[in-house]
């Protein structure tokens, strides 16, 4: 319990630090990457050939690389062409650009959720494209892709940890257990409480994610 | 019901102004394309990115064998960490599935503790913090282990879903044969669920991939790693970066190709499909 005591008193307001941190690059890569996705989207449903093709690669892309692997790409190679991102913001992008190409993808198949039928029933009635797709389709296809959007938010915020890869200047938390584990003896404590902080956010995302779909669900 | 998916019925027979409009987009699509293709290899043409010491290795044998060597070290951990997630999952699922409460709420403890924090971190405890209280293993192992069980708490849950999505008449019937628990659960319930879930467990073998990217964190041998070994030697780090991932790409997309043509073929159970959402873990 000493232990304990010890190191949140000198490490204490680091792990609030961390944990905010954490949950900063998470928000901020998950809102813009699910706007870019969305922008994505609607490239990629207009019937236009090279937009579609090209949003496909985009999304194969960026859902199959190693986001740790995207993160060396933008910091140490893009140099050699001239583009120099800061190590905070090479994080972010790295993690919008994984978050756009799920969003693009989750969101696509909700709207193939919708049946065809219906799209053509609303055309018969007259309705125009952008009121079918505003009244008919996303409210649908919204409601259908709750449940994927929550574990990529989940799945964001555990990769938010490749933050450690590289000199940000504010640690998040799995970049403190290394700074911590050099500094003192007490590792297993450090990644006890590391831990916790994670699984909890998860639980608070899961939790908040599966009230939202239970609202939103529609029983088929 | 029809075939055509929303997103063709959508933009099925256009009027005559909405097809004009088509065509104008494809081309000026078409030309952005082009544009955006050209500024790239301006791009490298400018920062000297083009010039020949940058790509001449890749002439050689021994840098692709140098990659294969990578490759392979990927693939031999992926391997055992899938092994691992496959029986460990199991035993998860076993535990979670108890009807004797304390196996349950230790199942679900493992569970939540192994899919809740990042396999990084658990990177970290094999190799920061086990050798500090004396506990040594090789670098394979302190990728592969943590990734193992890291996916076992999902594999585990995907195995559960799978076993819920077995229709309840599976199980009376098994029972009315009079057969036992561990009859009526392996011979009948798990070899359905199991189908059930194949395409899902491919698409975590996606993420067993990625995941061991970091084993350069601790300098095991695996594709990563062994990109930096190169961009070390020849000091040419975009196009070395760019092939690495251009390989991992390519081996992800075929497995998530395979798991989403099994997913059409074998028409998972709509309960099932429904557990789905919350048990793919996505980035990694």
């Amino acid at each position: 319990m000493g232990d304990l005591a010890k190191l949140l008193h000198e490490f204490g307001p680091a792990f609030i630090h961390a944990a905010l941190i954490t949950w900063k690059l998470t928000i901020i890569s998950y809102s813009l990457g699910v706007l870019l996705g969305i922008a994505l989207t609607v490239l990629r449903v207009l019937p236009i050939k090279p937009l579609k093709v090209l949003v496909g690669a985009y999304v194969e892309f960026f859902r199959n690389i190693p986001s740790v692997a995207l993160l060396i790409i933008i910091v140490f190679a893009l140099p050699d062409l001239n583009v120099l991102i800061d190590y905070e913001p090479s994080v972010i992008v790295a993690l919008v650009l994984v978050c756009s190409a799920f969003t693009a993808d989750n969101l696509r198949s909700g709207i193939n959720t919708v049946e065809a039928g219906q799209i053509e029933a609303s055309y018969s009635l007259g309705m125009s494209l952008f009121k079918t797709m505003y009244d008919i389709v996303l409210p649908q296809a919204l409601r259908a892709i709750v449940q994927p959007m929550t574990s990529l938010l989940i799945g964001l915020m555990l990769s938010t940890a490749i933050a450690s890869q590289v000199p940000v200047p504010h640690r998040e938390l799995t970049g403190l257990v290394d700074m911590i584990n050099n500094e003192t003896a007490s590792g297993i404590l450090t990644f006890a409480i590391t831990a916790a902080f994670y699984i909890g956010t998860g639980l608070v995302i899961s939790w908040a994610g599966a009230a939202l779909d239970k609202k939103a669900r529609i029983l088929r | 019901m029809s075939t055509k998916s929303a997103e063709e019925a959508l933009f099925e027979n256009p009027d005559r102004r909405t097809r004009a409009l088509i065509r104008v987009g494809t081309a000026i699509a078409a030309l952005a394309m082009l544009a955006l293709i050209a500024a790239i290899v301006l791009r490298f043409y400018q920062a000297g990115q083009l010039a020949p010491r940058y790509w001449e290795f890749f002439a050689w044998g021994s840098t692709w064998k140098f990659l294969l060597s990578g490759l392979i070290g990927t693939l031999a951990s992926a391997a055992m960490a899938a092994a691992i997630a496959l029986t460990v999952g199991l035993v998860f699922m076993a535990g979670r599935l108890s009807k004797i409460w304390p196996i349950r709420w230790a199942a679900v403890a493992l569970i939540e503790f192994f899919r809740g924090v990042p396999s990084l971190l658990l990177i970290y405890f094999c190799f920061l913090i086990l050798p500090s209280l004396g506990f040594k293993m090789s670098s394979y192992w302190m990728v592969t282990l943590p990734i193992g069980l890291n996916t076992a708490a999902v594999v585990a849950e995907v195995y559960r879903s799978g076993v819920l999505a077995v229709p309840r008449g599976q199980r009376d019937a098994a029972v009315s044969l009079a057969l036992n628990g561990w009859q009526t659960f392996f011979d009948v319930i798990f070899p359905q669920a199991i189908r059930y879930v194949v395409p899902s467990l491919l698409a975590q073998l996606v993420i067993v991939v990625k995941d061991t990217t970091f084993g350069y964190v601790v300098t095991y041998g695996e594709l990563m790693q062994n990109a930096k070994v190169l961009v070390a030697n020849y000091n040419s780090l975009v196009p070395v970066y760019l092939i690495v991932a251009v390989i991992y790409c390519l081996l992800n997309y075929s497995l998530s190709k395979t798991s989403r043509a099994l997913n059409n073929r074998m028409g998972a159970p709509a309960t099932l499909s429904k557990a789905g959402g919350r048990l793919n873990r996505h980035a990694g």
